[in-house]
């Protein structure tokens, strides 16, 4: 068995980790379900793997021996704008996952998901799916009420823009939040259950900062910067 | 016993009111003898050397020989005036020209006539015929009048009742001579008592203005009317009785009680005490004479101003003398000293003034009485207002104080506030803390050590992996259990469906989630981390119970909001369909709920299982308030 994308190809998927059985541990699960894994211990392999050209994947660690897994996500996502990005976490703990979200991740994958989940849930992302822990959906709902309610302090954690989410993106991720399943969500808010993924891919892609551009484009709407 | 302990404080009290009695009463009488002489001193000195004194004076048709100073008797007539005659003799060749003749006092009215012509009638000046005044008369006398040799002088006295006639001695002289006695006595009984008034009235209006913007303050409002009726008084004369308008002057009598009452009144709200109820008697006498003003004759209203109202002028200056006594034995300071050696010395006055009225002593009638109170008058007036310069003075600087005051609490209380917030944050800290370590003891810890002991006996990878991943799990939901959910524990539980999701999948079991009410559970602001912890723990136990013993195919968690009209509390059931506790070993099934039960208990919940061959279901209970401590911990 093996996954292909539309063009019949072997799915490629790169996949950073600096410790070495959790990489075979993943290795191990992906290849079994078909695709085709190349692996890196460091930011500088990484960088040497995606020079031979883009993967279809890019999951990758935080922390990384010769620097942060964020950059590595930075730099993917403006060389290989094609490419899903997820982040391998040990605690899937918001604080990492949400800076990562930020710079263009799509969710996280636990280091000891079972082998079944951790190819469930690389298939969704390849199918265009994004998954959203609760945990997560949390952490910005929480935002946007903090953002509602103290404009003026700082808040703790990693820094979030959520201004751009609608009110029904914000209704879905307190959905998710609390632990409803996407059909759930789509009831009770009167929406076909197929239509709640690419609500969650657009939240993805609000939350993510881009380009400088589109920073000062968002602080000028914001209010912070004056032209 | 009891007695002692009662006339202890009594007896120093008596003391204490004698040692400082004794000495001002001294010193009155210091004040009464130093007012005596400064009366003796105060009389002008008149210039002898011209004075006429041998009169013959006709009265009712009888003629007699007198010297003056000289009383008549009162009448109220002014008609047939006792008629003084008298002779001086002038030298045309030694002496100066431009004689005159001057009469230092006189009541009431005097008219004068040279060798039989008028030359001076007193009853045209209003002023003069006051017989409060003491005012002078001087009138030159045309040199066509005077004769070489003797002149013949009269003097018609004109009196109106109830006081007697008084003629002083007149004298008759070069105006060189008699002009400065004369300027002395304006300037001591015409042009200070003008003085005082304007004084009186200024102080008036500033009292009246004191008294409008601090109307819980009467004793401006009472001195400012006192200083009113005094002003009225002063500079509305009494007109000769003849006049159109005696009533008024009859009214005006009325003055004089009241200005004494107000100042008594004055007096006693100055130095702190209640206005008594009967003080309203003191005003009783003004009010007759007002009322008999008003509607009796001429003649009543000056008879009882005399009968009743100059008592009253008295009897209030002995009042004002006690109530300052009283004032400077309770007080002890200089405002009650100073207003009591001024009520001394115009009670001095008051007496001098009557014994000179009864003709007890003998001196020229000189009444100082308005005088003295005129000019005590305007000294409260001033001390007042200097009272009050200083009260606003020690406001700006009480302002001043209590600016800095108030900046210093402020800064100690903004220090202690940051004290008391540090100490609280490191006391919520190092709780959090405990916590913390109790709940990664509680479950990493002993995850980690039996994972150590499992491989150090070689056992098989599944059991260590069982280890890790429970550990991991309880990991996760340490870290997830501090984030901030807002007391809406739905948040936690979606975190954990997920994760009892990923536990489920392996095992093929299908968790069912039924919220059964739309918000979920209620909003528990008062939630902490740790009662979350507590929570999912049973939850967790509960799931792992049904997949490691019951083999169970379903596990359903119900959601659900009970309100039975005293709250609404939350219940969180979880239910399997497996083959309940059969065949489990007792002393597992017992730690495993003792743990859930003690979890429940910790934060105020009520804890149900039950268990067949059906499945087992748990019950979880929430308290509508969770506990603030943990007070099953231990």
């Amino acid at each position: 068995m093996s996954e292909q994308g539309e063009t019949g190809e072997a799915i490629t998927i790169l996949l950073v980790e600096d410790d070495a059985p959790t990489c075979w541990r993943l290795q191990d699960a992906l290849v079994k379900a078909g695709y085709e894994v190349r692996s890196a211990g460091s930011l500088g392999e990484a960088r040497q793997a995606l020079i031979g050209g883009a993967p279809r994947v890019l999951l990758t660690d935080l922390r990384l021996p010769d620097g942060h897994g964020v950059e590595l996500i930075r730099e993917t996502r403006q060389r290989c704008p094609d490419t899903e990005i997820m982040v391998i976490s040990a605690l899937g703990d918001e604080e990492s996952v949400i800076s990562a979200i930020t710079v263009g991740a799509t969710g996280y994958l636990l280091k000891d998901a079972f082998p079944t989940d951790i190819a469930t849930t690389v298939r969704d992302l390849v199918a265009g799916h994004s998954p959203i822990s609760a945990s997560i959906a949390r952490f910005i709902v929480r935002r946007t009420q903090g953002a509602a309610q103290t404009s003026a302090e700082p808040l703790p954690g990693p820094a979030l823009n959520t201004a751009r989410l609608t009110p029904r993106e914000i209704d879905i991720l307190w959905g998710i939040a609390k632990g409803f399943s996407y059909a759930e969500i789509a009831s009770h808010l009167g929406l076909s259950k197929q239509t709640v993924p690419g609500h969650i891919k657009n939240i993805y892609r609000k939350l993510e900062v881009h380009t400088r551009g589109e920073a000062v484009f968002e602080a000028v709407q914001q209010g912070l910067i004056k032209l | 016993m009891s007695g002692i302990a009662a006339n202890a404080p009594a007896r120093p009290r008596r003391r204490l009111i004698a040692s400082r009695l004794v000495p001002y009463l001294l010193f009155q009488v210091l004040i009464v003898v130093a007012t005596i002489l400064g009366l003796r001193l105060l009389q002008p000195i008149d210039p002898d050397d011209f004075a006429l004194n041998g009169f013959s004076l006709r009265e009712d048709g009888v003629a007699r020989a007198v010297t003056v100073p000289h009383f008549t008797s009162s009448r109220y007539s002014l008609a047939d005036p006792p008629l003084y005659t008298g002779s001086f003799t002038f030298r045309a060749g030694d002496t100066a020209p431009g004689w005159s003749v001057f009469l230092p006092r006189f009541s009431n009215a005097v008219e004068v006539a040279i060798n039989g012509v008028v030359v001076l009638d007193s009853r045209r000046d209003a002023n003069a015929n006051r017989p409060d005044r003491n005012t002078p008369q001087i009138t030159s006398i045309p040199s066509s009048l005077l004769r070489d040799g003797s002149n013949e002088i009269t003097v018609r006295l004109y009196v109106w009742g109830p006081l007697k006639g008084f003629l002083d001695t007149v004298y008759v002289g070069p105006d060189a001579a008699l002009r400065p006695a004369f300027e002395t006595r304006t300037l001591l009984f015409v042009t200070l008592p003008v003085a005082f008034s304007a004084w009186q009235s200024i102080l008036a209006v500033i009292l009246a203005i004191m008294w409008l913007m601090r109307r819980r303050e009467p004793v401006y409002g009472v001195l400012a009317a006192a200083m009113v009726l005094g002003v009225i008084q002063a500079f509305i004369p009494p007109p000769v009785p003849p006049a159109p308008v005696s009533r008024l002057a009859s009214v005006l009598l009325a003055s004089a009680p009241t200005e004494s009452a107000l100042i008594v009144a004055f007096a006693v709200l100055f130095f702190g005490w209640r206005w008594p109820r009967y003080g309203a008697l003191l005003f009783v006498p003004g009010l007759i004479v007002f009322v008999v003003g008003l509607i009796a004759g001429p003649p009543l209203p000056r008879v009882l101003f005399v009968t009743l109202g100059i008592p009253t002028v008295g009897l209030c200056l002995f009042l004002m003398a006690c109530v300052t006594a009283a004032a400077v034995v309770r007080r002890q300071d200089a405002a009650s000293f100073t207003i009591g050696c001024a009520v001394t010395i115009v009670l001095t006055c008051w007496i001098h003034d009557m014994l000179s009225v009864f003709e007890i002593v003998t001196n020229e009638r000189t009444f100082v009485s308005r005088l003295s109170y005129s000019a005590m008058l305007v000294a409260i007036g001033a001390g007042l207002t200097w009272r009050f310069a200083r009260a606003l003075n020690q406001v700006d600087s009480f302002a001043g104080q209590l600016v800095t005051r108030v900046r210093e609490a402020e800064e100690r209380l903004k220090a202690s506030f940051a004290r008391e917030e540090e100490r609280a944050r490191a006391a919520a800290l190092a709780n959090e803390r405990t916590r913390l370590m109790r709940d990664l003891h509680d479950g990493l810890g002993g995850q980690l050590v039996s994972i150590v002991a499992l491989s150090e006996r070689g056992h098989e990878s599944a059991s260590i992996t069982d280890a890790a991943r429970a550990a991991l799990k309880d990991l996760r939901l340490v870290i997830d259990s501090m984030d901030d959910i807002g007391g809406d524990l739905m948040l936690a539980l979606g975190s954990w469906r997920e994760r009892a999701a990923a536990q489920l999948r392996p095992h093929d079991i299908a968790l069912d989630w039924r919220v059964a009410t739309p918000q979920g559970l209620p909003l528990h602001p008062e939630l902490r981390p740790w009662h979350v912890i507590q929570i999912v723990r049973i939850l967790d136990e509960a799931v792992t119970n049904a997949v490691k013993h019951a083999q169970a195919r379903h596990i359903t968690v119900t959601i659900e909001t009970i309100d039975d009209g005293q709250g609404a509390y939350g219940v969180i059931s979880v239910a399997d369909d497996g083959r309940g506790f059969v065949g489990e070993t007792a002393s597992q099934t017992a730690r495993g709920l003792r743990n859930m039960r003690s979890r429940a208990a910790r934060c105020g919940s009520a804890f149900e299982l039950s268990s067949d061959s059906q499945g087992t279901r748990v019950r979880l209970q929430l308290p509508q308030v969770f506990p603030d401590s943990d007070a099953a911990a231990d």
